[in-house]
């Protein structure tokens, strides 16, 4: 992303309620300082009272985006185009008014990215909507106004327009901590905006150790949830230390309820015959269609002596066909290791009669 | 692993694969280098989450600083004749746990239908019925609710297994030849 769109968040945020937190930034009031001569420039020109007078109510978001129009002027079409690409994503209404902005005056182009924060504010998809409506601010001045559907979408435009204006380096670093500020905000103020950055929870996840304390986890860490489905396998698994109790320690008989309750991940991290950890091809293996897993070491060990399943007890080898079967039967295991719970095995042998 | 103990079932018509050998044959098969240090591996497992678990009326412990043999306690279940009572077990794994069941035996005298006079047990998981994904607790479960319910159809001890019946009797049988350990 240029230059220009970093600072856009800080506009759409800081137009609202960052305000006052930014007092200390010189450097945006100088910004907005030069905005407001040049608007004037415009007014007098243009005459367009009514959505300049709103401009005049945002400052501060006017004064992060100011630097941009100016030193973005040299490359006119780019941010033009990128500001329609993000229109695209966005609602009808704000489109089509930012688009009649363009169309109506190049030079009053300025306030639509103003202007449509305001009406926008109250939609959930919140963040990448400003961004992209402030986006237009970046340099909407010059344009020639025919094409508001450009159809070149090229990734490169933040690159150009970054590489135009090398002087803007200082104050929109300014304006990234602003935007991170802001988004930081926007976050903790209304969670259905974070929502399409982080993955929601398996849904299957009842654990209540993780349900009490979702908030930690989504605003702050931004880390995988040790339950979450879109986390990489290639992630160490802390979770696996954190339940060690509970896997092992009520091992068999607990296994149905943890399986239950872990959902996706029900999968036994470590083997239940020697506890090394299962790599993801062990995870893979099911020798036996009743679902047990093991590594492959101990199935070797196994087939050398008996080759019965330590899950089911049956032959290994009367079920080849099964081998390497699907994930359904995963689920499977916490049932049938309840079956195999010591309690229905209290059988004696039969053997001869001694007294 | 069942070098060792067939010097011991010599002593009765219990086959080879029976509890009778005691610790000994543990030991000597601790030596087997990498497989050994496996299978400490997993018992050490097996004993953390043993303490950490918390089971209600079984336990167990190693014996000395060797991780093969294991001292395990079980507590009688309430409701039956063996309330109240506490029978210590010694276990002994080999190399070739958890592939292989470990000899278990009581250590405590107990007056049942499926414990011999020497304290062997004749329990199927702890011979042609073992899995390797047993472990103590699971052992130690299965023979405390043994205890509750024997096989009188195949009596290492006729008399309990005649006993069995008169349940009054029975209890009494069970405190009369109960030595708890000191």
């Amino acid at each position: 992303m240029g230059h220009s769109d970093a600072a856009s968040p800080a506009s759409a945020a800081a137009a609202r309620d960052a305000k006052k937190k930014r007092g200390n930034r010189t450097a945006a009031k100088l910004k907005q300082s030069k905005l407001e001569t040049r608007r004037e420039q415009w007014l007098s020109g243009q005459g367009k009272d009514g959505k300049e007078t709103k401009v005049a109510a945002l400052p501060t978001g006017a004064g992060s985006n100011a630097g941009s129009p100016i030193l973005a002027s040299p490359h006119p079409p780019l941010p033009r185009r990128r500001a329609d690409t993000r229109s695209r994503g966005s609602d009808p209404e704000d489109r089509e008014e930012a688009a009649a902005a363009t169309l109506e005056v190049g030079g009053s182009d300025l306030d639509s990215p103003m202007h449509s924060p305001v009406s926008d504010k109250s939609q959930g998809g919140g963040c990448a909507q400003r961004k992209g409506f402030s986006g237009n601010g970046g340099g909407p001045s010059l344009s020639s106004g025919s094409s508001v559907w450009s159809s070149s979408r090229s990734v490169s435009d933040a690159e150009e327009d970054h590489t135009g204006c090398p002087e803007d380096e200082s104050e929109v670093l300014d304006d990234w901590e602003a935007a991170a500020d802001a988004l930081y905000d926007d976050d903790s103020h209304c969670h259905q905006s974070s929502v399409p950055t982080t993955p929601p929870p398996a849904p299957t996840n009842a654990a209540p150790a993780n349900a009490a304390r979702p908030e930690p986890i989504r605003s702050k860490a931004r880390a995988w949830a040790p339950d979450d489905i879109f986390r990489p396998q290639s992630l160490p698994s802390i979770s696996k230390q954190a339940s060690f109790p509970a896997s092992i320690g009520n091992c068999w008989a607990g296994m149905g309820m943890s399986a239950a309750q872990q959902g996706i991940l029900s999968l036994p991290l470590s083997c239940p015959i020697c506890y090394e950890d299962l790599d993801p091809t062990d995870s893979s293996f099911l020798p036996c269609p009743c679902g047990f897993h093991l590594c492959l070491f101990c199935h070797n060990r196994i087939l050398e002596a008996d080759g019965r399943c330590p899950g089911c007890r049956k032959q290994y080898n009367t079920v080849p066909a099964a081998e390497g079967g699907g994930g359904p039967r995963a689920t499977m295991i916490g049932r049938e290791m309840a079956n195999i719970a010591p309690v229905r095995l209290s059988r004696s042998c039969s053997m001869g009669p001694r007294y | 692993m069942a070098r060792g103990e067939n010097q011991e079932s010599q002593t009765g018509n219990v086959p080879a694969a029976s509890a009778a050998a005691g610790p000994k044959p543990a030991s000597s098969a601790a030596g087997k280098g990498a497989e050994g240090q496996s299978v400490v591996r997993r018992l050490q497992s097996e004993l953390m989450a043993l303490m950490m678990g918390g089971d209600p009326g079984v336990s167990a412990f190693p014996d000395g600083d060797n991780i093969f043999n294991w001292v395990g306690t079980i507590a009688g279940s309430a409701g039956t004749a063996y309330e109240g009572t506490s029978y210590r077990l010694a276990l002994a794994f080999t190399a070739e746990y958890p592939y292989k069941p470990p000899k278990v035996r009581f250590d405590t005298p107990c007056f049942h239908p499926n414990v011999d006079t020497h304290g062997n047990i004749c329990l199927d998981i702890l011979q042609d019925k073992w899995s390797s994904a047993y472990d103590v607790r699971t052992i130690l479960l299965s023979i405390q609710s043994l205890l509750g319910e024997p096989n009188n159809d195949s009596p290492l001890n006729t008399q309990a297994a005649a006993l069995w019946a008169n349940q009054e009797e029975f209890r009494k049988m069970v405190e009369k030849l109960y030595k708890p350990a000191a």
